[in-house]
C-alpha cells in the first residue's frame, strides 16, 4: 500500500482504505481518495456521513484503525507535528478560549508555528473586519468563525482544510472569505473544503468527493458528479400540472410519456442540489 | 514554553483568588490566636486529653497553647484541604476542557505534538501548586510577624515542602482522572481530597486500617507529627512520589492513544 502512495506524486493529501470505527458504532469504512496540490476540493456528505472522521483522522485527533494517510507527502502517524506546522485548520465551530483577547489567540497560534505572521494576520483582520481587542466571549459565531480563518490562513499553509467554514458568516463575507481562499489558492495553497453548501462547491471546487453513511459515494470532477440522468418532468395532464424526477434511460423516460395523455411537458436538469441528494439518497 | 505561559495564564484568576482566600483564612486564623492566648492554657490541657479526636487532630504531640501549636492544629488544616483542593481542581480540569469547552479542535490542530501539550500542561499543575504555596506561605509568614513570633523555620519549611508534594500527588491524580474524562470532573476531585483527609484521620484513630497511611498523603504531610518529630515520614512520602510519577506516566499513555472530540 506504501509503494503504491509513493507512486502518487504531487497529491497534498492521500487516503488509502481508510477505516474508523467507535466500538460498535460506525465512523468510516474503506475510505480512499487523493487531492491534487493547488486544487480546491469539495468534500460533501449528509450529517453524521463520516466528513468530520475523517478530517479528524487526518488531523491526527482520531486514531484510525486500518488505512493510511499521507499529507504533503508525510505520513499522519509518524510526522504530525511536520504535518501540523504547514497545515491550517478551521474546524466548524470555532470554538475558541472565551477569556483570552482575539489578538492573543491569533499570536498563541502563530507562536504555536514559531512564525511571524503579524503583517498577514493584520491584512486578514482588516479584509475579514475582526477587531482584536475583543474576547472570544463577546464574539457570535459568525465572529469567531472569523477569528479561526485567521488562525488557519495566517501562517500561508501549503494545505487548508476547512469544515463547513461559511455557516455563520454574511454573504458580504462569505465572498471576502472566498476571495481571500482564491487568492492562496492562486499562490499554491491546496483547499480542502467539507460543506453541506452545494452551490459553493460547484462555485468554487474543481473536483470533490461525496461520502454516505461511512462509505465513499463517488469522487470526481465536480462537472463529471453534476452529470447524470437524473431529469426533473414536468406535465401537464387533462388540465393537471404534475412533476416527477425520473432516474435512468431517457428511452424509458420517452416510452412513459408516450403512454400519457399529455397536453405540455417539460424535461430539465435538475439543481445541483437535486444531484447531490441523489448520491446521498 | 508557550503551552506553559498559556496555561498559567488560563489559571491565573483561580489562583490568585485559591492563594488569596487561603493565605487570608490563615492569617486571620493565626491572629486569632492573641484573642485566644489567655484562655489556650486551659483548653490545651483539655484538648490533650481527649483520646482518640486529640490524636486525630494532632493535640497529643504539640501544645495547642503555643503559637507553634495552634499553627500545627489549627491554621495548618486550612492549609492542607484549601491546597488539595485547588491542586485538584487545576488538575482535573487541565486536560479535559479542552474537550468539555470544545477548544480541543483548535489546540491539537496547532504543530505542539500531543505528547508536548500534555507535557507542558503537567508542568503548569506543579508549578501552580508552588506558586500557591508560595503565596499562602507569604501570608501566613506575614501573620507570624504580625503576632512577632516566627515559627521554627526548619519544621516549618519541611511542612510546607510535605504540603507541596501532596498538592502534586493530588494534582497529579486528578490530571489522571482529566485524561481520561470528557468533562471536567470537579465534584470528584473535590471529593478525593475529602476521602483521603478523612483516610488520615481514620487511621490514626482505628489501628486496624494504620496502613492507610501509605494511600493518604495527609499522613506524611501532617503538621503536628513535623512539628513535633522534625521529620515528615520518609517511606510515605517516597509512595507519594511513586503515586505522583505513576499518575502523570499513566495520563501520559492514555492521552497519547485518546480519540480526541
Amino acid at each position: 500500500m506504501e509503494e503504491k502512495i509513493k507512486k502518487q506524486a504531487g497529491y497534498a493529501i492521500e487516503i488509502e482504505s481508510l477505516t474508523k470505527t467507535y466500538g460498535k458504532k460506525r465512523g468510516v469504512r474503506g475510505i480512499s481518495f487523493a487531492v491534487e496540490e493547488g486544487d480546491i476540493f469539495g468534500f460533501l456528505g449528509p450529517n453524521g456521513a463520516g466528513k468530520s472522521t475523517t478530517i479528524r483522522s487526518m488531523l491526527g485527533m482520531l486514531h484510525f484503525s486500518e488505512g493510511q494517510i499521507r499529507l504533503l507527502g508525510m505520513d499522519t502517524k509518524k510526522q504530525q507535528k511536520e504535518i501540523l506546522n504547514q497545515v491550517g485548520y478551521m474546524p466548524s465551530e470555532a470554538f475558541l478560549y472565551p477569556s483570552m483577547k482575539v489578538k492573543k489567540v491569533i499570536s498563541f497560534a502563530a507562536q504555536a508555528r514559531k512564525k511571524d505572521c503579524e503583517k498577514e494576520a493584520a491584512r486578514l483582520s482588516r479584509i475579514l473586519e475582526v477587531d482584536g481587542e475583543k474576547k472570544i466571549s463577546e464574539l457570535s459565531l459568525g465572529n469567531r468563525k472569523k477569528v479561526s480563518i485567521i488562525c488557519a490562513m495566517q501562517h500561508k499553509p501549503k494545505l487548508l482544510i476547512l469544515d463547513e467554514p461559511t455557516s455563520g458568516l454574511d454573504p458580504l463575507m462569505q465572498e471576502a472569505f472566498f476571495g481571500l481562499l482564491l487568492e492562496y489558492n492562486s499562490q499554491g495553497t491546496t483547499i480542502f473544503l467539507s460543506s453541506h453548501v452545494l452551490s459553493e462547491v460547484k462555485k468554487y471546487c474543481r473536483h470533490a468527493a461525496i461520502i454516505r453513511d461511512g462509505r465513499l459515494a463517488g469522487t470526481d470532477t465536480v462537472a463529471n458528479l453534476s452529470r447524470t440522468n437524473l431529469r426533473r418532468v414536468r406535465i401537464r395532464e387533462k388540465g393537471e400540472e404534475k412533476e416527477f424526477v425520473h432516474d435512468g434511460n431517457i428511452k424509458e423516460l420517452l416510452v412513459r410519456l408516450n403512454e400519457m395523455d399529455l397536453e405540455d411537458v417539460l424535461i430539465e436538469e435538475p439543481p445541483l442540489e437535486e444531484v447531490f441528494m441523489h448520491y446521498y439518497e | 514554553m508557550t503551552l506553559l505561559k498559556h496555561e498559567l495564564r488560563a489559571y491565573s484568576k483561580t489562583l490568585i483568588i485559591w492563594m488569596m482566600c487561603v493565605g487570608i483564612c490563615c492569617f486571620s486564623c493565626l491572629l486569632l490566636f492573641e484573642s485566644l492566648e489567655d484562655s489556650m492554657g486551659e483548653m490545651a490541657d483539655m484538648f490533650s486529653a481527649m483520646g482518640g479526636f486529640s490524636v486525630a487532630l494532632g493535640m497529643d504531640k504539640v501544645n495547642i497553647g503555643t503559637i507553634e501549636g495552634f499553627y500545627a492544629t489549627e491554621v495548618a488544616l486550612i492549609f492542607a484541604l484549601g491546597g488539595g483542593m485547588f491542586a485538584a481542581l487545576t488538575g482535573a480540569g487541565i486536560l479535559s476542557k479542552e474537550e468539555e469547552g470544545h477548544t480541543a479542535d483548535f489546540l491539537y490542530t496547532l504543530p505542539f505534538g500531543r505528547s508536548q501539550i500534555v507535557l507542558w500542561k503537567y508542568a503548569a499543575v506543579c508549578l501552580l501548586c508552588l506558586l500557591f504555596s508560595a503565596g499562602a506561605v507569604l501570608w501566613i509568614l506575614f501573620g507570624f510577624a504580625c503576632m512577632g513570633e516566627m515559627p521554627p523555620m526548619r519544621e516549618f519549611l519541611l511542612y510546607h515542602a510535605a504540603q507541596l508534594l501532596l498538592q502534586i500527588e493530588i494534582g497529579s491524580i486528578c490530571f489522571l482522572l482529566s485524561s481520561v474524562c470528557k468533562k471536567r470532573q470537579i465534584g470528584g476531585a473535590l471529593g478525593l481530597v475529602l476521602i483521603l483527609y478523612f483516610m488520615d484521620v481514620m487511621c490514626r484513630i482505628v489501628p486496624a486500617i494504620e496502613d492507610l497511611k501509605y494511600v493518604t498523603p495527609f499522613y506524611f504531610a501532617n503538621a503536628s507529627d513535623i512539628f513535633s518529630s522534625g521529620m515528615p515520614g520518609g517511606e510515605m512520602a517516597a509512595v507519594s512520589i511513586f503515586a505522583a510519577a505513576a499518575s502523570a506516566a499513566l495520563s501520559f499513555c492514555i492521552y497519547k492513544k485518546k480519540d480526541l472530540s
